[in-house]
């Protein structure tokens, strides 16, 4: 029986007929309309989705649609037959794409609906109109803007610094008696008296802004969002490796490192120059001066914390295992050496023990798992692979350290998900050639980390490497090569890269991702095991990190990162660590919570047994020397 | 008052392979040897029969080997120069197959003219082993499988970083081949995943888990033996294989068994001491479920079979 399609877009117009049975993918080529399917028609990448308008259509395979996208209509052309008379629309592909994966992108970053800057933050911006002296009244100067302050803003007792009173005359006179005062209420202690950080002449317009930094400094890369701690909006949100990577990739090197002569100097001078660089990228973004931040929220590993404000670190590495600080004091900027205002707040987050620190407590905090009814797991995927497991009532969480192969370091080609890296690729199963999408679209300078997720899977799936993550000389295609490292497979050719230079993935470029990804699986298998709750039991899978925008589920169970569960119970937060940061330097209340979190919060030592050495081992292979925790890996070799 | 002793009935049990083949199976080995079916842990009675004992290889070189102790190149003498001939006086020995490791300084063709050399000196079932570099095993196993077709080798020593040869020649070429892996479980599982993943069934695989020599390791070998066959046992499929350990090899790098002077002499005679350093090496690798011993030491041998004997009967 022959069938009517008619085929419809922008710029498509076309028409043909087509007997029962015929899958619409090739129906659509004879029709002349051209559909993507970069996995080669297997239905794996849901990058031919169409939608269906009118008329019946089998869907043998809808994998990648969700059941609202079916019942819209959307189908995927390469696994899809006609049954009848259809109308179809080809939506520009990429958006289609965009689209499908708008549930694993994460999310723009909003202002707490509940933000009210007057009354959850701690800095504040006043107006104070002093009473000029005269002859009459000889008060002060310094007495007269306590007054001012205590009368017309009830700020009773505040305290203020020498360099404040130094210049203290001249702004009072400067502004005529009117002036702007930024005050800040100690939130550690709050019977003590509040910290005048500046004040300046005349009046400032009411909302304008007032910044702050929130910091994430992650042991491979630094986050730092500048925020209107006025309206609350985030401004610029800025990246870049942590300047202390050359000297030690994980905590531990780090550690080592501080304690030769004069490396704990070095290393936070190598931190303080990142952040400074990147405070002071992104306050060029928004045209303000870095000494205009009043107050940096630092989230981050106990070690950089302690490498950061210069405290040895060195018990840190050593049985019991003890930091100098959990929880230290609030500073200020001068002295911590922040090129944020010199009386600028840092306020360093409180972290629980040695290898959970306050960017896991800032984590949790914005994942909102403190806050969840069901057991919820929360992996953070970085450098160190810290999980929590819990709800609102209990917390556990431990520590591993998994390397910076998802953050893009210490892979050959790897980079940070920035512009020119290659964020997803696909591999097709017949000719071994990829296809591969780049953030900014642009020409590939590198790999970043859900590239190399996307990548390894594919690279398994499709045989070019095998589980254990040999790469396959005897493939049959000139990407497999053997390289200066041992086998390698050519992702993208020179004449397509930023550089001129081949990227590739190399042998042992998929031994530290094999390690990554086996330390955070092993991490959170441990953990349920040691509480007894079998993972399949937590109701959602909540994952933080750096590792770029579009990570995807899939790939991430197929290489055996992520348990297989079902995808939808999983979600994307980026960086969390930062983003718990953003909260505590808002909101004051938060800040509270994240030192409850801290408290609440019971680590397991996973060092304790060798029952994370096992689960470690048998995890370094693809998806997992276990196959049956593997159910959906298992189908997908099935089919291939 | 008779007492019932408690009997655990495990769900899985380990796979049947058969090495060697005879001229009815296609080969011209004298005999074929059949190794494991164990249904439970080993020796135990009163649970199950042991179904196949350990076999005995003795290890041989295609070349005099230069590093081995004066005392095994007193015991088998001119031999040693001669594979073939170092094969016959084994199998005298009472070796129940041979070893034949080949040499670096072989080519192709040396390597294939010694093992056609030990198949028509001795009618045993045969493993060969590449000299131990991926090149080089590669190199001299394939053309060695070609030239064996259908005797049923055991071919080594694949490892995670190479196996695909080896694999595929032992596939096309009907043997088996032998998967090392250092020293722990989900290793050893691992590569036997890849291995099967290429298509060689299971029951051609023979497992050598390493293991280390007395008072250098042994007991972390052993109890890695003894994991993989609980694993085993409970039904895990990619760990019911047979093992083969390499006691002889182990002993003879110790300090106890190769060095005659300058050592306390509370330790007493050398050769003395080294055949026990092999034999206790061993029989403690049997006891751990073992199914093929690799020695070096005649005498050892003969102590080794001894108590294998015993614990069968037992």
């Amino acid at each position: 029986m022959q069938h009517t399609l008619t085929f419809t877009g922008e710029n498509i117009h076309a028409t043909i007929t087509v007997p029962t049975n015929t899958l619409l993918a090739d129906a659509a080529q004879h029709a002349g309309v051209d559909i993507g399917q970069p996995c080669g028609g297997q239905g794996r990448c849901g990058r031919c989705a169409v939608q269906v308008t009118l008329g019946n259509a089998r869907r043998r395979s809808t994998l990648r649609l969700s059941p609202e996208d079916i019942a819209q209509g959307f189908a995927l052309a390469c696994q899809t037959v006609v049954e009848g008379d259809l109308a179809i629309y080809v939506g520009p592909q990429e958006k289609i794409e965009r689209r499908l994966t708008t549930d694993r992108v994460v999310a723009e970053i909003t202002v707490p609906p509940d933000y009210d800057y007057d009354q959850v933050q701690s800095i504040q911006r006043v107006h104070l109109d002093l009473a000029p002296p005269s002859l009459e009244d000889q008060t002060d100067d310094w007495s007269r803007l306590q007054t001012a302050l205590r009368t017309q803003v009830k700020m009773e007792k505040v305290a203020c610094s020498l360099h404040l009173l130094q210049t203290l005359s001249d702004t009072l006179r400067a502004g005529e008696w009117q002036v702007t005062a930024v005050v800040e209420r100690n939130i550690q202690q709050p019977e003590m008296p509040m910290r005048l950080i500046e004040i300046y002449p005349g009046r400032v317009d009411e909302y304008s802004p007032l910044w702050g930094a929130a910091v994430d400094i992650g042991t491979t890369t630094i986050t730092l969002w500048l925020v209107d701690l006025v309206s609350g909006q985030v401004k610029a949100q800025v990246a870049e490796y942590n300047g202390q990577i050359g000297r030690g990739e994980d905590v531990i090197s780090r550690i080592i490192y501080s304690s030769k002569n004069g490396g704990r100097e070095e290393l936070r001078q190598r931190v303080l120059d990142t952040i400074n660089g990147l405070l002071d990228t992104a306050c060029k973004r928004v045209k303000v001066r870095p000494e205009d931040v009043m107050k940096c929220s630092i989230a981050g590993n106990s070690t950089m914390i302690h490498l950061l404000l210069g405290i040895p670190a060195g018990n840190i590495r050593l049985s019991p295992f003890i930091t100098s600080v959990n929880h230290p004091p609030l500073l200020i900027g001068s002295e911590v050496g922040l090129a944020i205002h010199h009386e600028g707040t840092v306020d360093c987050l409180p972290g629980v023990a040695s290898y959970v620190g306050a960017d896991i407590t800032a984590g949790v905090l914005s994942s909102g798992l403190e806050d969840s009814e069901n057991v919820t797991l929360f992996i953070d995927v970085g450098t160190n692979g810290e999980t929590v497991l819990g709800n609102r009532d209990w917390m556990v969480t431990c520590a591993c350290s998994a390397g910076p192969a998802f953050e893009g370091a210490g892979v050959l080609n790897g980079m940070r998900a920035t512009t020119g890296a290659i964020e997803e690729v696909w591999i097709n199963s017949e000719s071994l050639e990829p296809t591969y999408r780049v953030i900014g679209g642009g020409k590939p300078k590198g790999i970043c980390g859900s590239g190399l997720i996307s990548l390894l899977s594919e690279a398994f799936l499709t045989g070019v490497i095998d589980k254990a993550g040999n790469v396959n000389l005897s493939a049959k295609t000139k990407r497999v090569r053997e390289g200066s490292h041992g086998g390698e497979y050519v992702v993208a050719w020179g004449t397509e890269t930023e550089t001129g230079e081949d990227i590739v993935l190399s042998r042992v470029d998929v031994d530290n991702l094999l390690r990554a990804k086996a330390a955070i699986y092993a991490g959170f298998t441990v953990l349920a095991d040691t509480v007894g709750v079998p993972l399949e039991s937590t109701s959602r899978g909540l994952v933080g990190g750096s590792v770029g925008k579009y990570i995807n589920v899939e790939k991430a169970v197929q290489i055996g990162l992520l348990p297989d569960m079902e995808w939808s119970r999983f979600e994307f937060l980026g960086n969390t660590s930062v983003k718990g940061a953003y909260y505590a330097l808002l909101d004051w209340r938060r800040r509270e919570r994240i030192g409850d979190i801290a408290r609440r919060m019971t680590y397991i030592e996973l060092s304790a047994d060798n029952s994370f050495y096992d689960a470690f081992t048998s995890a370094l292979f693809l998806p997992h020397t276990d196959m049956t925790r593997f159910p959906s890996v298992a189908q997908a070799l099935d089919k291939t | 008052m008779p007492i019932d002793i408690p009997k655990d009935k495990w769900p899985g049990s380990i796979k049947k392979i058969t090495l060697g083949a005879t001229a009815a199976e296609g080969g011209t080995r004298a005999k074929s040897i059949t190794l494991g079916g164990q249904t439970t842990l080993p020796y135990l009675h009163f649970e199950a029969p042991t179904p196949n004992s350990p076999a005995i290889a003795i290890e041989i070189k295609s070349r005099k080997p230069e590093d081995w102790s004066p005392l095994l190149a007193e015991v088998w003498g001119e031999a040693m120069n001669d594979p073939a001939k170092w094969a016959k006086k084994a199998e005298e020995a009472g070796a129940d197959l041979i070893v034949l490791a080949l040499m670096l300084a072989d080519s192709p063709d040396d390597a294939v003219k010694a093992v056609k050399s030990v198949l028509s000196a001795s009618g045993l079932p045969l493993i060969v082993w590449g000299p131990g570099q991926a090149e080089k095993d590669n190199e001299l196993l394939v053309p060695v499988a070609e030239a064996a077709k259908g005797e049923k080798l055991v071919l080594g020593i694949c490892e995670d970083k190479n196996y695909r040869t080896i694999v595929a020649t032992a596939m096309a070429n009907g043997h088996l081949i032998e998967a090392r892996t250092p020293m722990d479980v989900n290793l050893a599982k691992q590569l036997n995943i890849l291995i099967t993943d290429m298509g060689l069934p299971a029951d051609r695989i023979l497992m050598d888990p390493t293991t280390g020599a007395l008072g250098y390791g042994i007991e972390y070998g052993y109890s890695v033996m003894e994991r993989l066959r609980l694993a085993a046992l409970q039904g895990d499929s990619m760990t019911q294989l047979p093992m083969i350990v390499t006691p002889g090899f182990e002993a003879w790098k110790a300090k106890e068994s190769k060095v005659g002077e300058g050592v306390p002499e509370s330790w007493g005679d050398w050769k003395a001491r080294a055949v026990h350093w092999e034999t206790l090496t061993a029989v403690a690798l049997v006891e751990s479920g073992a199914d093929v011993i690799v020695l070096r030491h005649p005498e050892s041998v003969k102590r080794v079979k001894s108590a294998i004997e015993e614990l069968v009967m037992a």
